[in-house]
């Protein structure tokens, strides 16, 4: 058992190394194609994130200027109560902002601010989604009012954006996923021919089927698991390095689900690619 | 050890290669297939290891009946037969130790037996000098040894030879028949294709003749043509 283990290592070796080119081109595909698989996977799973963080129920933010005054405050407050379609508002201090930006923005950017460097801000509920324009319409440039978001808005915007990037991606990845199995079939069916003298005499001797075959099997194998073993270096090197908004960022855990997945589907597409080239080409 | 009753095989492009053939060869025999090209003498080698199957008939070998065996008994019917062929068939980068040790490598044999019983065999056959060596660095009938010893290494109960002297000349053909004797003494069943007049003629094992796919003669201290009475 151990020597057949030894075996199937050192030929799957042999064949790897004697197709460098062939092995190479269908490695790099795998790991584009798993790349882009993570990558939506990636960005599904921190745009949900996100999402689920803004604040139930608010729905515009009115931000008032560092500097406005108690009584431009005071203003904007009363004008709000008056407001038929508004449902009612939350006031957020300078210091309540201040603590609220501590866990939102990265350490770096931070550090530089001063609760007195921060907007108050009302975080008010409109009666209806659509009544957020004329909130934002009839408080934007109004003294003191610093600027009118409507953050569930945005996100709803960007939403769909990673939506459509998610399926760019996603269609993007099918393709190469389809070449990458093409290309580990051919390689595959390289290395059954570089070795048809072997398998034959093999075949004579009395080798089993799956003797024969498992070497190229495990071939494909290794094709896909290295393939996906970059994508999910990449992903992570992606991950630690590019500076997404801390809402935005993965979890340790969540990232481990999305390099799961990516495995999973390389060493699947590796063992198809090389399945399909033994049914086809090895006659065993 | 063979048993073949009323078998008879058509390609699908309409080459008839066997008809009606039956015949019986017991344990421990040395047979020689005689026989034009496209007689069916290697049709018949190909259908006792189960490389093909026959239209109609029973083949039976060393008692089991080979048309009901399931297919991945195959490959343990075929450990108990040995195959020599007139172009060798040794794999060019590997040495001849190896070449030999392949055979048992790939019925997953353990490293030490392999070592005891390559050596051995490599010393049956003459070429332990020559273990390190590449198959292109030996003569034919050099190579030809290697693959006999390949044939031979597992012990089979059964050797096939398919114009093993085919290719050699006849001091080398004279050694690879020696061998292929040695071998039959020791109790392993050898039944060998071949056009080799000079060789049937001298030995004087049993003969059996194929014509077309029939079975023609069957002697069993035969020489390689018909002997022809001549009224003398």
């Amino acid at each position: 058992m151990l020597s057949f283990f030894r075996y199937t290592l050192r030929e799957t070796g042999t064949n790897l190394w004697r197709n460098r080119l062939m092995t190479i081109a269908a490695i790099l595909t795998v790991t584009v194609s798993l790349f882009l698989v993570g990558a939506a996977l990636m960005l599904k799973q921190s745009a949900s994130q996100a999402s689920s963080h803004w604040q139930q129920g608010t729905r515009v933010t009115i931000w008032m200027k560092p500097t406005a005054s108690q009584a431009e405050v005071s203003a904007v407050d009363s004008q709000l109560r008056t407001l038929p379609f508004v449902k009612s508002c939350t006031f957020y201090t300078q210091q309540q902002d201040y603590e609220e930006a501590r866990k939102l923005l990265p350490q770096s950017e931070f550090s530089v601010l001063q609760p007195s460097d921060m907007p108050s801000s009302f975080r008010c509920t409109p009666t209806a989604p659509n009544n957020v324009f004329v909130v934002e319409t009839s408080f934007t440039g109004q003294p003191g009012v610093l600027t009118v978001t409507a953050p569930e808005q945005q996100v709803r915007q960007m939403e769909k954006v990673i939506r459509i990037a998610q399926w760019v991606f996603v269609g993007l990845a099918g393709i190469l996923l389809i070449s990458a199995t093409v290309l580990i079939l051919n390689t595959i069916r390289m290395a059954i021919f570089a070795r048809r003298r072997e398998v034959a005499v093999m075949k004579l001797v009395g080798a089993t089927n799956w003797f024969i075959r498992i070497p190229f099997i495990s071939e494909g194998f290794f094709q896909g698991l290295i393939g996906s073993g970059l994508a999910v270096g990449f992903l992570a090197v992606f991950q630690t390095w590019y500076p997404l908004p801390v809402l935005f960022r993965l979890s340790t855990t969540a990232f481990i689900g999305s390099a799961s997945v990516v495995a999973i589907l390389g060493v699947s597409i590796g063992s198809i690619g090389s399945a399909l080239a033994i049914r086809r080409f090895l006659d065993v | 050890m063979i048993r073949f009753e009323d078998v008879s095989k058509t390609y699908p492009n309409g080459t008839v290669a066997l008809k009606n053939l039956s015949v019986e060869i017991s344990k421990g025999d040395f047979v020689f297939l005689v026989g034009s090209s496209g007689s069916g003498k290697t049709s018949f080698l190909r259908l006792v290891l189960r490389e093909e199957l026959p239209d109609s008939g029973a083949i039976h070998v060393s008692g089991k009946d080979v048309l009901k065996m399931p297919k991945w008994r195959v490959p343990y019917l075929r450990r108990n037969i040995g195959c020599v062929f007139q172009d060798f068939r040794l794999l060019p980068n590997k040495t001849v130790f190896e070449n030999v040790a392949f055979a048992l490598e790939v019925i997953g044999r353990p490293t030490e037996t392999i070592k005891n019983q390559v050596t051995q065999v490599l010393d049956v056959v003459g070429l332990a000098d020559k273990a390190d060596n590449l198959p292109s660095e030996l003569s034919g009938g050099e190579q030809q040894r290697v693959a006999v010893a390949r044939a031979f290494v597992n012990r089979p109960i059964l050797l096939l030879a398919d114009e093993p002297t085919g290719n050699l000349d006849p001091a080398n053909s004279e050694i690879i028949m020696q061998l292929l004797e040695r071998i039959n003494k020791a109790g392993t069943t050898v039944v060998m294709a071949t056009h080799d007049k000079g060789l049937v003629d001298r030995m004087r094992k049993r003969v059996i003749e194929m014509v077309d796919g029939e079975l023609v003669r069957d002697e069993s201290r035969g020489l390689y043509d018909t002997e022809v009475s001549t009224g003398f």
